[in-house]
């Protein structure tokens, strides 16, 4: 059975370069085969490193940007405004790729778009404004230097207030920082793997969005009833209203019980202060709203403001718990105040809260090692909980001043300048860690080392269960829930939803499947969904691997083999070498792939039409 | 005794699924561009998100305007009479509130009918940001809000069983007039 309903089979395709548009239709093919969001990111620059040979130039006027919300995207059901920006990462020079909530996928789905892909580069700073049916490239160079906040509201004010959606670089974008993000509906970041710096390299300051069609269903009402179902079982879990209340902030006090906070760059697996930066504070005294992404009950997103003191006035959408993880705990900030001074700043700027306070974390640890010297700082000393001197290393980051310049390059680029500094700065193959500790959790490190991105836990956060078992896993189980992982987390990014309604509520992810066979009109089990997205897991595998990846660079940061957390119940624990090796090839071998991690040269093919 | 629609923005979240459920109802369409209830959203001087919903006035501007007769007073709830209407859209401009809607594939405007009396943006918002209530309880929440910050809020520290508590109350009448 074919599909039937659900996308509009319209891909956009713009080149800076020349100033074209092309509308595109998509085959009944590559629908079925790559779904949506990242299915068709990874299929599309797949294609276009095809076409330029496998030239590793992320920042180049070749680089290819995908923007694609997925099938599910904007429909009627539990959290569905995610959107995927897929290219090949500055960071890593693999493939790359970071999702977004919000309703800039909606917009996008509305404006009868399943994938808009760029590429060149525009001869001035421009914005690219899809209106429905017509897509206008407009040069407005008045944007250049403009925080994503100032850059998003002179765009409303010119194109429309309301109505619009915007996804917008700061100047960490147009410089060119690795790990600058994209900003969309004010404050919803594609924070990871440097896609603002993709746009900064096209001269693309921002994508703006008005869709007001119909977005295509083949079986409403069986889909509401589906729907209903599973918005009722969330309004009845007992943690949903703590989920409204805190959000993803309610972890911050959950990772210090069991070890996995970061502390101090790592060094330490609890906060002792953590209280002042907990979910609990941020009710109490600084949340002001909730925000939610499109059609989303649980509404994990909060708006804080700061009522007194010097940060006084900071709005921000906002912390989440990487972000105040990264930002507080890891550098050694208790104050709540300061922790969300940092996060606006970065959204501002538009680089990652999470990379940000990971090069800070590596920069503070480094000086205070001795790696790094008093003139490597610009003469500015830095050290843990220096609030001041840390949000102005934040500010330099961007703007690519003094010290900025190379920690703008992040861990690689810091790692080729300081050698030394590979034992402070957390990352796997270029992109820096996320914030759980993965030093007492073969399975989580496992995670991390194969993530298609880099060190980041989208792909699979096994974390929490191997904490919660134990260490009575065997080998097999923990390959097995990773492997699991990585098919189902993805498969969410591909459908264009939410994972948290599963991850954390657990809503079955077998509503998914009837939601695609609802709206699509083809049905398919669960089952076959996994397996579509398991086959994109061998394209970014294969992606990687062409650019010159292997198993080598499934590698893990230096601390989670020699330093362990000093205090908690974590302490004293990390990674062994042999348990490593002989785990990640387990994980080859159940993946069919050979011992250096390299998918069968037949499977390409599959890719290849 | 009517009933209306009742908005607490310090409740919405944003989440728009009052405006899809309305579409959805009112057009059998997944297109929340074709609701009559919309969420503004305003960023981040001020911060607000809040549905703008028709009022159901008792003397409607709507009405006042439409040369066609194609708005009436009914039940407590103002009518759209689909036949009347010539598409000139002066109610839209004229509503105080902005709480009506145009889109380019309904030949009329988009106006709140409350669903006949049990709305579906009501029922299925997470948040009960949208209300159905009595006309004589109209205000009652923002009234409760202005008593607490009108009042001499005063908090005061104790302890009890060794652990720090506070408890606020209302210093009423002691304040330097």
């Amino acid at each position: 059975m074919s599909i039937k309903a659900g996308y509009f089979r319209r891909h956009l395709r713009v080149d800076l370069t020349e100033g074209r548009v092309e509308r595109l239709a998509l085959s009944d093919d590559f629908i079925e085969k790559y779904i949506g969001g990242r299915g068709f990111g990874a299929k599309l620059v797949w294609d276009n490193l095809r076409k330029h040979g496998f030239k590793r130039d992320p920042l180049g006027p070749d680089a290819l940007l995908v923007v694609a919300p997925g099938p599910l995207t904007g429909v009627y059901l539990p959290s569905s405004g995610k959107n995927s920006f897929v290219a090949i990462s500055p960071a890593t020079g693999l493939y790359g790729d970071s999702s977004i909530g919000g309703r800039f996928g909606v917009a996008l789905r509305q404006a009868g778009i399943d994938a808009l892909s760029i590429i060149g580069r525009a001869p001035e700073l421009s914005v690219l404004f899809v209106d429905n049916d017509n897509t206008e490239i407009l040069p407005i160079p008045q944007l250049k230097g403009k925080s994503c906040l100032e850059a998003e509201g002179m765009i409303r004010e010119k194109l429309g207030t309301h109505g619009i959606h915007v996804a917008t670089i700061g100047v960490g974008g147009e410089n060119m920082v690795k790990f600058a993000c994209v900003n969309t509906d004010w404050g919803r970041n594609a924070g990871r793997t440097g896609i603002g710096a993709v746009m900064g390299s096209k001269n693309l300051k921002a994508i703006v969005v008005r869709g007001d069609k119909d977005i295509p269903v083949h079986d409403l009402r069986g889909l509401i009833a589906e729907a209903e179902k599973a918005f009722k079982y969330m309004r009845q879990h007992k943690y949903f209203k703590m989920w409204q209340q805190e959000g993803l902030m309610n972890v911050i006090a959950y990772a210090n019980e069991k070890g996995i906070l970061p502390a101090y760059n790592f060094k330490d697996g609890v906060f002792a202060k953590h209280n002042q930066i907990n979910g609990a504070t941020m009710v109490a005294n600084y949340k002001i709203g909730d925000s939610a992404c499109f059609c989303c009950p649980m509404c994990c997103g909060n708006i804080c403001l700061v009522r007194d003191g010097r940060y006084a006035g900071t709005v921000v959408e906002g912390p989440e718990y990487e972000s105040c993880a990264m930002l507080g705990s890891n550098l050694g900030i208790d104050n709540f105040a300061a922790v969300l001074s940092a996060n606006r700043l970065c959204d501002e700027l538009g680089i990652d809260t999470i990379s940000t306070g990971s090069v800070v974390g590596a920069v503070i640890e480094g000086y205070e090692k001795g790696i790094l010297s008093l003139a490597d700082l610009d003469g500015r000393e830095v050290t843990w909980g220096d609030e001041e001197a840390i949000l102005e290393m934040i500010q330099k980051i961007a703007h690519r001043q003094g010290i900025g310049d190379i920690l703008a390059e992040g861990a690689r680029g810091i790692t080729e300048k300081w050698p030394e500094m590979a034992k402070v700065v957390l990352h796997v193959k270029g992109l820096e860690q996320s914030a759980y500790d993965s030093r007492a959790s073969l399975s989580m490190a496992l995670a991390y080392a194969t993530s298609d991105i880099g060190a980041h836990h989208t792909r699979a956060w096994t974390v929490a269960k191997e904490m919660e078992q134990g260490q009575d896993w065997s080998d097999d189980e923990k390959v097995d829930i990773v492997i699991y992982h990585q098919k189902v987390r993805p498969l969410f990014d591909m459908l264009g939803v939410c994972r948290l309604p599963w991850i954390e509520l657990g809503l079955s992810e077998r509503h998914y499947a009837n939601f695609y066979g609802y709206v699509t009109g083809k049905e398919a089990s669960l089952d076959e969904l996994l397996q579509l997205s398991n086959d994109i897991y061998d394209l970014t595998r294969l992606i990687n691997t062409r650019l010159g990846a292997s198993r080598q660079d499934d590698n893990l940061p230096y601390k989670v083999w020699a330093n362990p957390a000093l205090t908690g119940p974590t302490a004293g624990k990390v990674i062994d070498h042999d348990d490593f090796n002989r785990i990640l090839s387990l994980y080859y071998q159940k993946r069919g792939w050979d011992e250096d991690g390299v998918p069968a040269v037949d499977l390409a093919e599959k890719f290849n039409d | 005794m009517s009933k209306r629609l009742a908005v607490i923005p310090e409740q919405c979240s944003g989440c728009g699924i009052c405006e899809l459920v309305c579409a959805i109802r009112h057009f059998g369409v997944n297109n929340p561009k074709k609701s009559a209830i919309r969420v503004m959203i305003t960023y981040p001087h001020p911060v607000v998100r809040m549905p703008i919903v028709c009022s159901q006035c008792k003397l409607p501007a709507c009405a006042r305007v439409c040369p066609a007769d194609a708005l009436r007073l009914q039940n407590g709830v103002v009518q759209m009479v689909e036949e009347n209407c010539v598409s000139c859209y002066k109610c839209v401009e004229a509503c105080p509130f902005g709480a009506m809607y145009v889109h380019e594939d309904c030949g009329i405007p988009i106006k709140c009918d409350m669903c006949g009396g049990d709305p579906e943006c009501v029922e299925k918002c997470p948040k009960g940001a949208i209300r159905l209530i009595p006309e004589a309880a109209l205000g009652e929440f923002r009234r409760l809000n202005n008593v607490l910050s009108y009042a001499q809020m005063k908090e005061i520290e104790y302890y009890e069983k060794g652990e720090k508590k506070t408890i606020r109350y209302a210093e009423i009448g002691k304040e330097e007039l």
